[in-house]
């Protein structure tokens, strides 16, 4: 890697050749005033961008483009935007998100021959792409680059030949997909689609193992470039994330030399992106969990593990075709999507299980004489908030982007081959650690009655400290292999499953129920009080798909079996089991080869997806207090890499109350 | 029959092969003063408090009528934040086994097994003759001072698959001194599972000016062989826990 170029990045300094413009602040008043089409104005936005952007090479840079205009005014007025959400559901920012473009297609056959196929309006953004990319060509040959002169004479107009121009060219195509106002857009299975140009260049000596290696990391490099300007809900929630190993469409074993590079890029880079992905399944040899082992060591949350066998058994049951299903990939965070020509929503909306709890305690409890009565109650409370939200989102609409039509194999403004909408399941623990607290002391024990522990929860456990430590501290709790827990987390998981069988949307698409929280870990936390597993009101829930935080567990192993009691297939939409380790476990020389074969262990066990930390809880503490001083210190979010200090205090703390394993 | 325990911790990495999960025993004859877990000292139980969640409420002076709270004078069942541990628990080797084999297929997938460890497990040796006895089908190590009769250390060494031998201060003064005990029956252990054809390693904790001075390191790597034995890097954390017990560390 290029130390220059990583410092120059990381300390922000190419931000000196970034500016706002001032022209382009009134675009969506000009548009509404000429009555142009969403498409039309689409395309003459993404075509002014990219006039308006200037050639800059940075210092050592191999991989150019980044963007020197930065602000990207919106297509539609105020007004408009309300209009159209009159008539349309409109998913979060209402542009295309959380899609894995064909960037195979694109780089074998390049721009030009895409144009032949591609509509007016892919047209011309195709034509603007090439007019910058021509101008970053003319600007390497002036300053004397001759090796990018010549990739950029090649790319994007023809196919890439070579590793460096097809890099190159993912880049182009990547900064565009961005310009365009699209977000959240991924890599995909980036370590097979590149891989052959790798090959060939080394087959024909071009490049050996050490070289490729510099290459691939100036490449990583250019993802941090212009990171910052994109929209997500704090900064490190930008969807860069990469796919690597796994099998083949056929099956076959696809880690290859690729993947071992990009898993050292990321680990030698230590940068938040781009965020890498392991797919991994029975037959993935300890030595690829060895090298994704290493790579968690540095830190990042890096890499987060998926089990095609699961995976792919889960799409294919809900009617994934075995080939699409096989070349799997993860939405911007941990969503299970199909690339190129699948255009799920993934993220589209959220149960939240506690507060499907709290509403049965409060209306159903009294009035049950067994458990089983008051699951039943559960069930279907479940059930009929899954109906409820499955009714929010007709007429459903996006705004159309031309290029991503073009990336697109399929005709992704009226939706793609998949058209599914992905539901996310929050708090699963606390959940399921309330049933089995209701079960014992209500009904087995009778130590507590039903009206004791609602008035305990709604006072927020106020002069019930005796209850709060039991329910807190000595109730049983999923992630302690304790089935009392841990088969409610599996009762509630199918039920939610369940609940979405056999319904459809409008675009034809059904319902994929998942185990993710995303942001929803703290937002649906605070949509109920406290809860009968002892949580105080306003303590979130752990992220995604993990124990409580304040649960006393036994320890890693005891989680991973719990966590994997549960029919996971059924909740194929994602969201991984989090793992905290710290730091100081990685300590040991031979810490690599157990952490692997725990790891290992996990997914031979049926686990769906996990991530992993290693954690340095003082040095969060100190970075806490002395900002200044940790600047690069990553941490895992809920999908997403962050640098600590850039986080709000709440997300901040969320990370410091995690579960952490020590040895 | 029943033993003391006060933990059993997950995923130890640093206690034999491949992943495996450690039983802590209570008590130990020994009074190393760089002792990491000073809880296995005391064969009774004991109060742990956890200093850094402590709000200081008063809640656990209140008096409350569980018999489990008695001994402590505090109760055990009203901290808010979790503080009070009481480290140290009676349990049948038949549960404890039983406990310890639910992760028998991940152990046995992993490589790993169960590292009986304390304390001195030695001072339980019929509570540990029997826990073997009923974890077959796991692989078994032990951790040990090696503080025990010949009779003792041959009889419960004889049932693990392998032996973690401490090998602290060759010296018997400096032993004394910094142990509390003589180790001339430990120097006797160590030469008999030298030879036993046992699977095994010497461990020597390095403790800055005790145990680190090249004549130990020399004197010991004599008696076990070059590469016989792992050299432990000192925990300088280890003085938090007797806070937390109300104990005082005096290095």
């Amino acid at each position: 890697m290029s130390k220059i170029l990583r410092d120059f990045i990381t300390s922000k300094q190419h931000h000196a050749y970034r500016k706002e413009v001032s022209e382009i602040k009134n675009m969506a008043e000009e548009f509404s005033a000429s009555g142009l089409s969403p498409k039309e104005r689409m395309t003459r936005r993404l075509v002014k961008m990219l006039s308006l952007q200037m050639p800059v090479f940075l210092p050592d840079e191999k991989i150019c483009f980044m963007r020197t205009a930065t602000n990207i005014p919106d297509v539609f007025t105020e007004a408009e935007w309300a209009e159209i959400k009159e008539k349309h559901y409109i998913h979060e920012l209402g542009y295309m998100s959380n899609l894995s473009p064909d960037y195979e297609s694109v780089i074998a056959e390049g721009l030009l021959a895409k144009r032949e196929t591609a509509d007016e309006y892919g047209k011309r953004a195709i034509d603007a792409i090439i007019d910058l990319a021509d101008r970053y060509q003319a600007e390497a040959e002036k300053q004397g680059k001759t090796e990018l002169a010549a990739v950029l004479k090649r790319v994007p107009r023809y196919g890439a030949t070579g590793f460096y121009e097809a890099l190159q060219f993912f880049r182009i195509i990547h900064f565009t997909l961005w310009l365009e106002g699209n977000y959240h857009i991924t890599v995909g299975r980036f370590d097979q689609y590149i891989y052959p140009y790798l090959k060939a260049d080394m087959d024909k000596g071009v490049l050996n193992e050490e070289t490729a290696l510099e290459l691939l990391e100036d490449f990583f490099l250019s993802f941090n470039k212009d990171s910052d300007l994109y929209p997500g809900v704090q900064q490190g929630d930008n969807g860069q994330s990469m796919v690597l190993g796994g099998m083949d469409k056929y099956g076959n074993n696809a880690f290859n030399l690729l993947s071992s590079l990009c898993l050292k890029a990321s680990a030698n880079l230590l940068l938040i992106d781009p965020k890498i992905n392991l797919r991994v399944n029975k037959n993935t040899p300890l030595e690829v969990y060895e090298e994704g082992s290493k790579l968690t060591k540095a830190g990042l949350g890096f890499p987060q593990y998926s089990n095609d066998d699961v995976v792919i058994e889960g799409l294919t049951k809900l009617g994934y075709s075995l080939e699409d299903a096989r070349d799997y990939v993860v939405a911007a965070c941990w969503e299970f999507i199909v690339p190129k020509v699948g255009a799920d929503v993934a993220n589209i909306g959220a149960l939240n299980f506690p507060k499907v709890i709290d509403t049965c305690l409060h209306r159903d409890l009294k009035n049950c004489n067994t458990y089983e009565e008051f699951e039943a109650k559960v069930k279907a409370e479940v059930k009929n908030t899954a109906d409820g939200i499955c009714k929010g989102f007709d007429n459903m609409w996006f705004v159309p982007s031309p290029f991503m039509n073009v990336m697109m194999d399929c005709d992704i403004y009226n939706g793609g081959k998949y058209n599914n909408f992905g539901i996310h399941g929050t708090g699963v623990a606390t959940a399921s650690d309330s049933l089995a607290a209701i079960e014992k002391y209500v009904f087995v024990h009778k130590t507590v009655t039903a009206d004791e522990l609602i008035n305990a929860v709604d006072s927020n456990f106020e002069n019930n400290a005796e209850l709060l430590h039991l329910l807190r501290f000595e109730a049983p709790k999923m992630g302690n292999n304790d089935d009392r827990s841990d088969l409610k987390a599996k009762m509630l998981l199918d039920t939610f499953a369940d609940s979405l069988k056999g319904k459809t949307n409008e675009r034809g698409g059904i319902y994929r129920a998942g185990t993710g929280s995303a942001m929803y870990y703290l937002w649906h936390a605070d949509e109920i009080g406290a809860s009968p597993d002892g949580r105080r009101k306003g303590e979130p829930f752990g992220t995604n798909f993990s124990a409580s935080l304040f649960a006393k567990l036994n320890g890693p192993i005891s989680v991973i079996q719990s966590f994997t009691k549960p029919n996971l297939q059924s909740v194929i939409n994602g969201g991984p089991l989090t793992l905290e380790f710290a730091s100081s476990m990685f300590e040991g020389e031979d810490s690599i080869k157990k952490l692997s074969a725990f790891v290992k262990a996990f997914v031979d066990m049926g686990g769906h997806q996990m991530q992993l930390n290693a954690v340095n809880t003082e040095k969060l503490k100190d970075a806490q207090l002395h900002p200044e001083k940790h600047q690069q210190l990553v941490v895992r979010i809920w999908g997403w890499s962050a640098y600590f200090v850039e986080l709000d205090p709440e997300y901040q703390d969320h990370v410091l109350r995690r579960q952490q394993y020590t040895v | 029959m029943k033993g003391t325990i006060f933990d059993i911790k997950e995923l130890s990495v640093h206690d034999g092969p491949g992943c495996r999960i450690t039983v802590f025993l209570k008590g130990c004859p020994l009074r190393c003063k760089w002792c990491h877990n000073p809880e296995g000292l005391d064969s009774k139980p004991q109060l742990m408090i956890q200093k850094n969640g402590c709000v200081d409420c008063k809640m656990c002076y209140a008096p409350c009528n569980h018999p489990e709270c008695k001994p402590f004078g505090r109760c055990l069942h009203t901290c808010p934040n979790g503080c009070l541990k009481v480290s140290g628990k009676e349990i049948e080797a038949s549960e404890l086994a039983e406990i310890l084999l639910k992760n028998a297929d991940f152990l046995n997938a992993t490589g790993g097994g169960i590292t009986i460890s304390g304390g001195e497990p030695l001072m339980q040796p019929d509570f540990v003759l029997e826990l073997a006895e009923k974890l077959s089908g796991v692989h078994k190590a032990i951790q040990t001072s090696g503080f025990a009769t010949e009779e003792v250390y041959q009889k419960v060494i004889g049932k693990f698959d392998y032996i973690m031998q401490d090998i602290k201060l060759v010296d018997s003064e400096l032993h004394k001194k910094y142990t509390g005990v003589d180790n001339e029956v430990i120097l006797r252990n160590i030469q008999w599972l030298k030879n036993s054809g046992k699977e095994h390693i010497f461990r020597m904790p390095l403790i800055p000016g005790i145990t680190d001075t090249p004549e130990n390191k020399a004197t010991a790597i004599e008696i076990v062989g070059e590469n016989n034995i792992e050299f432990l890097d000192y925990n300088p954390l280890t003085g938090a826990k007797y806070e937390m017990l109300g104990m005082k560390y005096e290095l």
